[in-house]
């Protein structure tokens, strides 16, 4: 079903001029300054995506690589500097937060405006109106003000307008991490039944594990660039790539809180695929992990221990161990460090840091840049940890 | 589903290459979005007053308290040689005085009052301070008929004056309309428009014939007249208490006014609209 695409970006950049100071009427008249300092940067160039009906498009990457640039063209609201975008039907946000809600108007009254805002017409709010309050589940609040909703019925409300309003294009801006999980389990469901109408879907997202499981198709952007557009797998692993580049950067500018003994060095801390291929850092649960450093040692060490931490992409830490190093360390000592863990881990980013500490915990060595890698989990598993339940059932007499 | 062929078959999308929108379309942006304009007018009108203990009264009785306080103060000092009651040639001043100033101070700050909703979606820029005059435009009509009354109240009642009531609303709201969408604009790039506005507004207030006829300021004459609100104000007075002589002059004037400024305001939004949200 190769038909006209229903958003089509062709060659587009996008230049965002920034003031140093702000431009003033009366500046102007009196001339105070002569010109105002500005500074242009393109946020966003040379892109295209090319998006069929009833698709659905992740859009990953880092804070400022041109995510929220490209999602305001496409919602039209603001244009591009080059090149083309053009979308062919209604265009939604998901008004995530509410926006548009009115705080001093009622939920039904703000369904009426955001309905229209969003190109319905009175009749068709009233045939969906019993829908949208079903859906955002806030039955009993709709006459009262918005100011009033708890932020989550906020939400809800907005999700069930945008998703029932019924768009050509539905664009989602990070709005699924919040509400209950209950709610968010809805809003897949609901998701998936819009896309399967027809309904064009963009999703714009730091969680990946909902562009996992909404999209088969992502783009990466990084650094205002289109890297990369294809299958939502390497996608991901792609942009676990690149985030791990930019932490090496980060560490070399050296803004370590706990100044290291210089004691030892660890480097090369990299994630080592045990069944054989080049490591990505793509992991899928069950399967080992092994990690590996090099560690030389400058002077003697009596005590050292070996630590290594696992975080999951929220800051919790999963798992950490310490280890002491058997007879200690003697300068000039050159080890391999290689540490293997089973992943029994759910879907979602993880990081990984490795530590030699004293016995005060004092570090002995400039900890390696961590490393970054999804885990591929198994399809239910949520949490923290995989624990490998077995559910049974027996007909009971 | 049947809806969605519905709404692409009424041409919904857009293509973007490069900031201008054409004048065409944003017209045809703005007509299209009429229904919005109307309910967001309306619930504008009613939320404004919704906390208030007499509501919508509010906007009805301010005007007219500014008028009795106003001839009260001014009958003191001076007598003008007005037709009819002197309250009610100020209220129809204060009226569309009130109506004007609220409108352009309101609608210059539209569309950065709005900066959260333009970032999420489009529609055309023009839209909050047309929202403005829109929600301005229910006190107006209230009041106008509320005024018409008095002057029957009063004895002062002409049949063919009120015919003129409706042309005086619209140039009130065209002018206002017009100045407010070049000042939302402007807004927008230099945020110091609104204090500008502010020290605008106080001796503008006393350079048009609110509580003073036409012919009573002298030299002044030429400024008052060029000035857009004086035609405007004389409309109004024209379609209830009678007009002070010579007014068509200022009326001119005001018609040319509202011109220039809506095809200054064309001129702007057509190059902005698109880019307006870069900078909220």
């Amino acid at each position: 079903m190769s038909s006209v695409p229903v958003i089509e970006v062709n060659g587009v950049g996008k230049r965002y001029v920034k003031y140093e100071d702000t431009p003033t009427l009366v500046g102007h008249a009196l001339r105070l300054r002569s010109r105002t300092r500005r500074s242009a940067l393109w946020a966003l160039r040379g892109a295209d995506l090319h998006v069929q009906r009833g698709e659905c498009v992740g859009v990953i990457g880092r804070n400022g690589s041109g995510k929220s640039t490209l999602l305001r063209m496409l919602a039209g609201v603001t244009a591009p500097t080059e090149g083309t975008v053009t979308v062919r039907g209604q265009v939604a946000p998901l008004i995530a937060v509410g926006v548009g809600f009115h705080p001093e108007l009622t939920g039904r009254e703000n369904v009426y405006v955001s309905g229209t805002i969003l190109g319905l017409t009175r009749r068709q709010i009233d045939e969906r109106f019993d829908e949208i309050i079903d859906f955002a589940e806030i039955e009993g609040f709709v006459d009262t003000p918005v100011k009033f909703f708890s932020s989550g019925m906020y939400v809800r409300l907005g999700f069930s307008v945008s998703v029932l309003a019924d768009p050509d294009v539905l664009l989602v801006d990070e709005v699924l991490a919040v509400g209950d999980l209950a709610f968010q389990m809805k809003c897949f469901d609901r998701m998936q039944a819009v896309r399967e109408s027809g309904t064009t879907i963009v999703v714009v997202s730091h969680n990946l594990n909902a562009i996992r499981r909404l999209c088969d198709r992502s783009a990466v952007l990084h650094a205002g660039e289109m890297r990369f557009d294809g299958g939502t797998g390497d996608a991901i692993a792609l942009f676990h790539e690149l985030l791990g580049e930019s932490r090496e950067v980060d560490a070399d500018s050296g803004r370590d809180v706990f100044r290291p003994t210089g004691a030892a060095r660890l480097s090369h801390f990299a994630l080592a695929s045990t069944n054989g291929s080049d490591a990505h850092a793509t992991v899928s649960a069950g399967s080992r992990a092994r990690f590996e450093a090099d560690l030389q040692c400058e002077l003697d060490i009596a005590a050292p221990y070996l630590s290594l931490r696992v975080f999951h992409e929220s800051g919790v830490q999963v798992y950490g161990e310490t280890v002491a190093v058997e007879g200690g360390l003697r300068a000039g000592d050159r080890q391999a460090v290689s540490v293997e863990l089973p992943v029994e881990l759910p879907r979602g980013s993880y990081s990984a840091e490795l530590l030699l500490i004293g016995l005060d915990a004092t570090l002995h060595a400039t900890p390696p840049p961590p490393i970054l890698f999804y885990v591929d989990g198994r399809d239910g598993v949520r949490g923290v940890a995989d624990l490998h339940a077995s559910f049974t059932l027996r007909p009971r007499e | 589903m049947a809806t969605r062929e519905e709404r692409v078959s009424v041409g919904k999308g857009f293509s973007l290459s490069g900031p201008a929108t054409p004048l065409p379309e944003l017209v045809r942006g703005i007509w299209s979005s009429r229904r919005l304009l109307a309910l967001l007018s309306r619930k504008e009108f009613f939320v404004r007053y919704r906390r208030a203990s007499f509501g919508v009264v509010w906007a009805l009785v301010l005007p007219l308290l500014q008028a009795v306080v106003l001839a009260v103060v001014v009958s003191r000092f001076v007598t003008f040689e007005t037709d009819g009651n002197f309250t009610l040639f100020v209220f129809a001043g204060t009226l569309a005085w009130s109506f004007f100033s609220q409108t352009i101070s309101g609608g210059t700050t539209a569309i950065v009052d709005n900066a959260d909703m333009s970032a999420k979606i489009y529609f055309p820029r023009a839209l909050f301070p047309l929202v403005v005059v829109g929600s301005g435009l229910y006190g107006l009509v209230i009041s106008a008929f509320i005024l018409e009354v008095f002057v029957l109240g009063f004895g002062e009642f002409v049949p063919p004056r009120a015919a003129l009531l409706v042309p005086a609303i619209a140039v009130l709201v065209a002018l206002s309309t017009a100045a407010s969408l070049v000042l939302s604009a402007l807004q927008v790039y230099f945020r110091d428009m609104k204090y500008v506005i502010a020290a605008a507004l106080l001796p503008w207030f006393y350079l048009t014939p609110i509580f003073y006829p036409l012919d009573r300021v002298g030299r002044l004459r030429t400024l008052v007249e060029i000035n857009p609100v004086t035609g405007a104000v004389e409309l109004l007075r024209a379609a209830t208490v009678g007009a002070d002589r010579g007014w068509t002059v200022a009326l001119g004037w005001t018609v040319l006014w509202t011109v220039a400024l809506l095809v200054l305001a064309a001129l702007i939004h057509r190059r902005h609209d698109r880019v307006m949200s870069d900078l909220l």
